[in-house]
């Protein structure tokens, strides 16, 4: 499925592991949370990310971030937004710096929303029009709030420059 | 940038934010975005399924009879340009009425799809939008129609409630909730905005080192009407949007989402318990960047200086001189003790326009109505009109030796009913004649309701006496808070109404009783009546219905209604 | 849905309904396949076959630019198709409290 990283889409290296098929030795692969451990057992240098389900709280990846290269958190409809405050929280309370891949069926008109809370890359659902993303993250300048982006302040009150 | 350096606009229209260019090309971009979205439905590209919360997040229902438009009036203020601008919208793209909410919005109720992003272009123009009116996100602020001029007000809390408009608007993670979010903000000890029915209720006041909250959480009516949660006192100034970000995040994480009549915040917070939400917001406080989300004083000051405030010099004689028009025009003197409320500045009065007209449509306004307004706001009123909770008008700053003539130009646009606060002004939502989740109609009770207490002296005889109407149990037409509340109930496809008792949303909120089985229609009005007859019986010198109810309790008002049957 | 759109008996007769995607107006399936403003002009259908037109229908609104396509009761003993609850009625007729918006006799809606 195409990915799509600030706007572009981007080459996806990563493989992603169901809850049954087997776990390659090598190679960058995203584990189900609950083969977290089977992933972590791999040689240390082997890239790893774990997708997050959207009723799991962040804080049980606290352990196992410093080993993580990339967390995946999932629109089971458009509707449930919860995997918003997945992504800010594990910017903002575990301070993780890799890649926050969203996967599931978000709506290009969340893309915005998505990279504020600190998202970094977008696997578009399937049949997804990747200009209408693209357009959809220059539709704004400005936001009213402060994100995790530490955008700009734009003249006086809460207001940010979106890049 | 201090705010010292940006003096306030001469253009700075009385009681709300002036937006600036910036402001200007955001809502630009918005209408745009819209404006793409809506190409892409009627191409196919998106579904209605997918569709529908992007309307929806720009006030856009597809209703019984056509789309509504609900407009957003931020903390219930607006300017005269822009209450023409909506008059033209009524003329113009509408079937020349406006009808206001419960929420402080308007409503337009013949919308065409395709007219929608003109509509929002033109509202644009005048710093207006729909921003958020209608989805599971943040809604539109309410606030007390008589902030920044009530003499029990301790402050302003319309500056705040711009802060929150300005902070969840397009807000990356609170767009997408369980279900939608609503927060009411006051500045006054009499509790005028419901603060314990909202999903957020703040009341702001002075604090030792300045501006703090007093915070309640999980009120609401709907299918399960709760009273808020006192969460916590004395929230400082700058910790009010890490706080409420704390508190909407908990929210988004742990609300349900398998079940729409269980997905508000209320009900999160009582499966959870008062206590442990608590914890979870503190330890979400404790946790956050909360530099990153804090307020400081130079932005509330940047943010207070874009607002206009009215230069307040009534004549040393202003009240002499309505005390005087007052004993010389009796029916003048009946709407002034219904229809004002007392201002902090000596010579000045807050005035009630009433949208309750005898066997009217509670909340409707004819477009000619609106442009009336409009110019009276601006010959009596700073340009500046408030829209309260009730379904009314205010005119917030009106000089005192000024009031009569006003009084005469509303009678004269039909505007001058005296009945605030009084069995006439009744809350009723549009019911099943335009809403498409309605069970029964709203209009026609209300209607018939006012008719039969037309008369003015019977209404105040009777008294302060709150009759709320909902076509069904969304609970628009707040009936869980009526002293007398109408709900639209469904048998087999026919309209039945059933009644509660005893509701306030108020200081004392409390949710209305139900009295026994529903009634039809006609029925149901008779029966108001007789509640009425009862307690004008029953009641002690100066005592108000709901007082009375909660006095002698349901028994005898319930032989009122049933016994006859 | 909502179940009080589908309150249809085993037996008697509805017509099909659904809102225009452009301007939200109420229209009704008529007899060539075409949809009308006009509840008289809708075809009747037997609440035998009902589901299968009522899918069918749903399946062409994007091309026949509606939304929200259902089927509505109407009365056994009525000429023209009077829905029988208060809700449908309605629709069908207008607003109760404003006579001169009553869908049957109002000037055409795309007149402005
Ligand atoms: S209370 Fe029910 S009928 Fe009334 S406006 Fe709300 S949803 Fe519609």
């Amino acid at each position: 499925m195409p990915l799509l990283e600030n706007g572009r889409l981007v080459e996806d290296f990563w493989t992603t592991i169901g809850d049954d098929a087997p776990l390659p030795p090598t190679g960058p692969v995203i584990v189900p949370l609950e083969r977290l451990e089977d992933g972590l057992a791999r040689p240390a240098g082997e890239k790893l990310g774990v997708a997050l389900p959207p009723d799991a709280e962040v804080a049980v990846l606290r352990a196992a971030l410093p080993r993580l290269a990339l967390v995946g958190v999932t629109f089971p409809t458009f509707r449930d937004g919860r995997a918003f405050s997945q992504a800010r929280a594990l910017r903002e309370h575990l301070d993780f710096a890799g890649e926050i891949r969203v996967t599931g069926r978000p709506l290009p008109d969340q893309y915005e929303f998505l990279l504020r809370c600190g998202a970094s890359t977008v696997q578009l659902p399937d049949g997804a029009d990747p200009a209408v993303w693209a357009r959809a993250h220059e539709r704004f300048t400005t936001a009213y709030q402060p994100s995790v982006r530490d955008e700009r302040a734009e003249g006086f009150g809460l207001r940010r420059f979106l890049a | 940038m201090s705010a010292e350096t940006l003096a306030t606009p001469d253009t700075a229209p009385v009681g709300h934010y002036a937006y600036d260019q910036v402001d200007r090309a955001f809502l630009h971009d918005r209408v745009e975005q819209f404006r793409d979205q809506v190409a892409r439905r009627l191409s196919g590209a998106l579904s209605e399924d997918e569709f529908k919360p992007l309307r929806l997040m720009n006030g856009l229902y597809l209703q019984l009879h056509a789309y509504m438009l609900r407009v957003a009036i931020p903390y219930g203020i607006l300017d005269s340009r822009q209450m023409r601008e909506l008059a033209h919208i009524a003329r113009t793209y509408d079937r020349d009425y406006g009808h206001f909410t419960t929420r402080q919005n308007i409503q337009f109720n013949w919308i065409r799809l395709e007219d929608t992003p003109d509509i929002l272009a033109r509202l644009a123009a005048v710093d207006m939008h729909a921003i958020q009116t209608s989805g599971n996100c943040i809604r539109n602020v309410t606030c007390d129609q008589f902030a920044g001029a009530a003499v029990d007000e301790l402050l302003d809390p319309r500056v705040h409630a711009e802060i929150l408009r300005q902070w969840s608007t397009l807000h990356p993670e609170f767009s997408f909730l369980p279900r939608k979010f609503k927060i009411a903000i006051s500045g006054s000890p009499h509790d005028r905005v419901a603060a314990r029915f909202h999903d957020i209720g703040l009341v702001a006041k002075p604090g030792r080192h300045g501006t703090v909250f007093d915070v309640f959480v999980g009120g609401g009516m709907g299918r399960t009407p709760i009273v808020g949660v006192h969460l916590r006192d004395n929230l400082p100034e700058e910790d009010l949007l890490a706080y409420l970000e704390a508190m909407v995040r908990v929210y988004n994480e742990y609300g349900r989402r398998d079940n729409i009549y269980k997905a508000r915040i209320k009900i999160l917070v009582q499966a959870l318990g008062a206590e442990a939400y608590r914890e979870k917001v503190d330890a979400e406080f404790a946790a956050m960047d909360r530099a990153r989300y804090r307020l400081p004083p130079e932005t509330v000051a940047a943010i207070r200086a874009r607002f206009g405030t009215p230069v307040l010099d009534a004549p040393s004689d202003a009240a002499d001189r309505l005390a005087e028009a007052r004993r010389a025009d009796a029916a003048f003197d009946r709407w002034v003790r219904t229809n004002t409320h007392p201002h902090r500045a000596a010579g000045y009065i807050s005035a009630v326009i009433s949208l309750k007209p005898d066997g009217g449509i509670p909340g409707d306004a004819t477009s000619a109505q609106l442009d009336t307004i409009a110019d009276l706001a601006e010959r009596f009123s700073f340009g500046e009109i408030r829209i309260s909770h009730m379904q009314n008008v205010v005119l917030g700053h009106v000089r005192q030796d000024q009031l009569h003539a006003l009084w005469r130009e509303l009678g004269g646009a039909g505007l001058a009913s005296a009945n605030i606060g009084l069995i006439g002004d009744i809350i009723a939502c549009p019911g099943l004649d335009y809403c498409s989740l309605a069970n029964a109609r709203s209009i026609p009770i209300a209607q018939k309701l006012s008719a039969r207490f037309a008369n003015p002296a019977l209404q105040e005889r009777i008294g302060d006496l709150q009759i709320k109407i909902s076509g069904c149990i969304n609970a628009c037409g707040h009936h869980h808070a009526g002293h007398i509340g109408i709900l639209g109930v469904d048998k087999k496809g026919e309209e039945f109404f059933q009644l509660t008792l005893g509701g306030s949303a108020g200081n004392d909120a409390a949710i209305g009783q139900i009295l026994g089985p529903a009634l039809p229609e006609d029925a149901t009005v008779d029966a108001i009546a007789h509640l009425v007859d009862a307690y004008l019986v029953h009641r002690t010198e100066g005592e108000r219905f709901l007082d009375t109810y909660r006095r002698l309790g349901a028994a005898l008002f319930k032989d009122a209604v049933y016994a006859l049957a | 849905m909502d179940v009080r759109n589908n309150r249809r008996q085993a037996g008697g007769s509805s017509v099909v309904t659904a809102n225009r995607l452009l301007d939200g107006r109420i229209v009704w399936l008529a007899e060539d396949g075409a949809w009308s403003g006009r509840i008289d002009a809708a075809r009747i259908f037997s609440n035998d076959g009902i589901e299968a037109v009522i899918d069918a229908t749903a399946r062409r609104q994007q091309a026949d630019g509606v939304v929200g396509v259902y089927g509505v009761q109407i009365s056994d003993d009525s000429t023209t198709p009077v829905p029988v609850t208060v809700r449908e009625r309605i629709r069908a007729f207008g607003p109760t409290v404003h006579p001169e918006f009553a869908t049957l006799t109002e000037v055409p809606s795309d007149v402005r």
